[in-house]
């Protein structure tokens, strides 16, 4: 009322409008506050807080992101392990065959004893090609890069040959960072021998048929070999640690996502979120004040001066 | 001289029972809309002799001189225009309000991110149809949640329209009837019952008037209304016993453009202003939302165009439309996406397209757009509800200075009634007096 106090009367009609949009103004304010309650959020509608809204949306946006990084980091962790082991059954393969080309190598052995060494060799051969073509998690060629077919097919000639593509692809872990889920076969199977490029199944292959009569010294020949597959045997532990430091640094980016997740969780429940005591108590507050209006409209309606007349 | 006794006490009883008569009318007509409580105005009737220089003073009574009407012009004047503010502001932000839930409640929002994660997560394995079919499924969920803001936005313009057309044919009538009362008001006898309730019925017309539209009243001697919209200088709506008719035209924006007899006018206030400027917010915003759709499906179809399909085929459109209301998933299966880069053969886990289709919505940015718009129009309606409820309290106040001075109150009314009850009582007793006196004079022996 802005009149003055000399002028202040009240019309009848005037007083009830009043009682009325008074108490319907504290009822919806604590009905807001039920609703602010009961869903937990301090934000109906977001010309509730528009800043607090937009907000609110964009960490929504990029936690639902997050949670896809996520899932992909544990899909990565899982390839790169499976990549880990198949590293390991390879390294073990090789040794093996680093054993039988040294006895090979020795002189004193007959060429039938050659012939069944080269027999162990061509199985090696052949466990290493089904070791170059460990599926990853989703069935595909683990070492194939991003073909669709296996890594290695066997040519006519009983050689592996890659025909899988050149690269691995990579999966993205959070903004701007990424890993390599994988490595191609070429990139831990081919090596440089005597100046040549050649690939731990093709010398393998090579040996395999030398010492089965292919050549008319097979001891030197397995000799020769011996060389190669050490230089093959480094080119597959290094390919390990690699995978290895990969496999350290989804680690890191999962933790830092992690935390990243927290602290977008505290921020929600700061902007978003209402503090569930004081708003209990400022319900109680409100529903006090309201009883209290009703109870003096009941007194101030009921206080007539015709009553009064008799 | 008793013989005057009793006509002074008899125009007494007829003033004090005037008097009733307006208290009880005052009481029936307390919840009246646009009712002014009346009050009685009396006058001594008396006369002066001059005979020989000499003055008597004959004494006549009492005698009414009319009903006053309590109206404050001034504040009836306030209580228009600050009506008129408050009602524009308050369509306003009902319009606002409906725009905001329209985009809010659609979740189209929602539906862009999910759209934008779907293809994330189709990097992980870019043959795996699931994730495939993923990825056309949220397609088509943004482009139906499209469709749906849009519908819903083009409802809520209808909504208004419809409303604003319903306050055209209002201010019509309004003012149709306003002449009626202008040429009855130049007719009525002043201080007649005749006049106090044609004049009720005109202050109650302009108020409603003013809550349409914001006016200028001018009042002329007979009490007859002149009525311009907007200030003194403005088109006349009402002069004399004439009313100028109102139209109204939509562009096709759907923006609302208003004409007085043919001419162009522009309300400023009142809920035809109100229903106006929701309804440019609403063009804006769905412009802005037909920005956005177009700008994934161009980014979309544009990456698509320099890919192959998982069959090894030149990738094909993902979204036809061209805008928010025709946008539409056209692709039927996840084998459509061209993921892999042109080229490529056959089921290629190559994600180079996949990249620059990602890249493309990226620098398209639909959910920073969405969050943008929503943006602007949570914050109008945020920033206009500020206004709202300050112009509201300004009205209610305005209109409570009038109730005061013109609304009717019980108690005082009361008073009024035991104050005239005695008057009468005693003009009565008067009378006894009176005859009193006649027999006294008659009766002396």
């Amino acid at each position: 009322m802005t009149t003055l106090p000399t002028s202040f009367s009240t019309g009848t009609a005037g007083f009830y409008g009043r009682a009325r949009s008074d108490m319907a103004s504290l009822r919806e304010q604590a009905e807001t506050l039920q609703t602010q309650i009961g869903s937990q959020s301090r934000l109906t509608r977001s010309s509730d807080d528009p800043v607090a809204a937009s907000r609110l949306r964009t960490l929504s946006r990029a936690d639902s992101l997050a949670k896809i990084d996520t899932a992909n980091a544990t899909r990565a962790t899982t390839d790169l392990n499976l990549a880990d082991s198949a590293l390991s059954g390879i390294t073990d393969t090789i040794t093996q065959a680093q054993v039988l080309a040294t006895q090979a190598a020795t002189g004193t052995l007959s060429a039938d004893q050659r012939a069944s060494i080269g027999k162990q060799l061509a199985s090696i051969h052949d466990n290493l090609v089904s070791l170059a073509n460990t599926r990853d998690s989703n069935g595909n060629a683990l070492f194939g890069g991003t073909g669709a077919s296996s890594a290695y097919t066997l040519d006519a000639s009983g050689r592996a040959v890659y025909t899988g593509t050149g690269s691995s692809e990579s999966l993205p872990l959070s903004e701007g960072e990424s890993v390599t889920r994988s490595i191609t076969g070429p990139e831990f199977l081919s090596f440089k021998a005597g100046g040549q490029q050649t690939d731990i199944m093709a010398t393998i292959k090579s040996l395999a048929d030398a010492l089965q009569g292919g050549v008319a010294d097979p001891a030197a020949a397995a000799r020769g070999t011996l060389e190669a597959l050490g230089t093959g045997l480094d080119a597959v532990s290094t390919a390990q640690t690699v995978v290895g430091t990969r496999l350290a640094w989804i680690d890191v980016s999962t933790t830092r996502a992690t935390q990243m997740t927290e602290a977008r969780a505290s921020e929600q429940s700061d902007v978003g979120g209402i503090d569930l005591a004081s708003s209990l108590a400022r319900l109680q507050e409100l529903s006090v004040v309201l009883q209290a209006s009703q109870a003096s409209f009941t007194k101030l309606s009921s206080l007539s001066l015709f009553d009064q007349l008799r | 001289m008793s013989a005057d006794l009793l006509a002074i006490a008899r125009s007494g009883t007829r003033a004090a029972r005037a008097a009733l008569d307006v208290t009880a009318q005052n009481i029936a007509n307390a919840s009246t809309e646009g009712y002014v409580r009346r009050s009685v105005d009396v006058a001594e009737v008396s006369a002066s002799g001059t005979i020989g220089g000499v003055g008597t003073t004959t004494l006549a009574g009492v005698r009414v001189s009319g009903i006053t009407r309590n109206a404050d012009a001034l504040r009836q004047a306030e209580v228009r225009r600050t009506g008129s503010d408050a009602a524009r502001a308050t369509s306003e932000v009902e319009g606002l309000k409906s725009i905001e839930s329209a985009v809010e409640q659609s979740k189209v929002y929602e539906a862009s991110v999910a759209f934008e994660g779907s293809l994330k997560q189709l990097t992980s394995d870019p043959t795996d149809g699931s994730l495939r079919a993923s990825v056309v499924e949220s397609g088509r969920t943004l482009a139906s949640t499209l469709n749906v803001t849009a519908k819903s936005l083009d409802a809520v313009g209808e909504g208004l329209r419809f409303d604003a057309q319903d306050g055209v044919s209002q201010v019509n009538l309004l003012t149709s009837e306003l002449a009626k009362v202008n040429n009855r008001l130049v007719r009525a006898a002043n201080s007649s019952s005749d006049q106090s309730s044609l004049l009720d019925q005109r202050d109650t017309l302009l108020q409603k008037l003013s809550a349409q539209v914001d006016i200028t009243t001018t009042f002329a001697a007979d009490r007859s209304v002149e009525v311009r919209i907007g200030g003194v200088s403005g088109p006349k709506l009402v002069s004399g016993n004439t009313s100028a008719t109102m139209a109204m035209t939509t562009a096709t924006d759907g923006t609302l453009g208003f004409a007085l007899d043919g001419a162009a006018v522009t309300p400023a206030g009142g809920a035809l202003a109100g229903k106006g400027q929701a309804l440019t917010q609403l063009a804006d915003t769905r412009a802005k939302l037909d920005t956005i759709a177009a700008g994934v499906i161009a980014a979309v179809n544009g990456a698509q165009a320099s890919g192959v399909d998982s069959a090894g085929q030149p990738g094909q459109p993902l979204f036809s439309g061209t805008g928010a209301a025709d946008i539409a998933m056209v692709a039927t299966s996840g084998a459509q996406l061209a993921t892999a880069p042109a080229g490529a053969a056959a089921g290629s886990r190559d994600t180079a397209n996949l990249t620059a289709l990602r890249s493309a919505l990226t620098s398209a940015n639909p959910s920073g757009q969405l969050d943008a718009v929503l943006f602007d129009v949570s914050s109008a309606v945020a920033g206009r509800t500020v206004t709202r409820d300050a112009l509201v309290s300004i009205a209610d106040s305005a209109s409570n200075a009038l109730q005061a001075q013109a609304g009717v109150d019980f108690d005082s009314e009361a008073v009024n009634l035991v104050r005239f009850q005695q008057a009468f009582s005693a003009s009565g007793r008067v009378m006894q007096v009176a005859n009193d006196l006649f027999d006294t004079i008659l009766g002396i022996r």
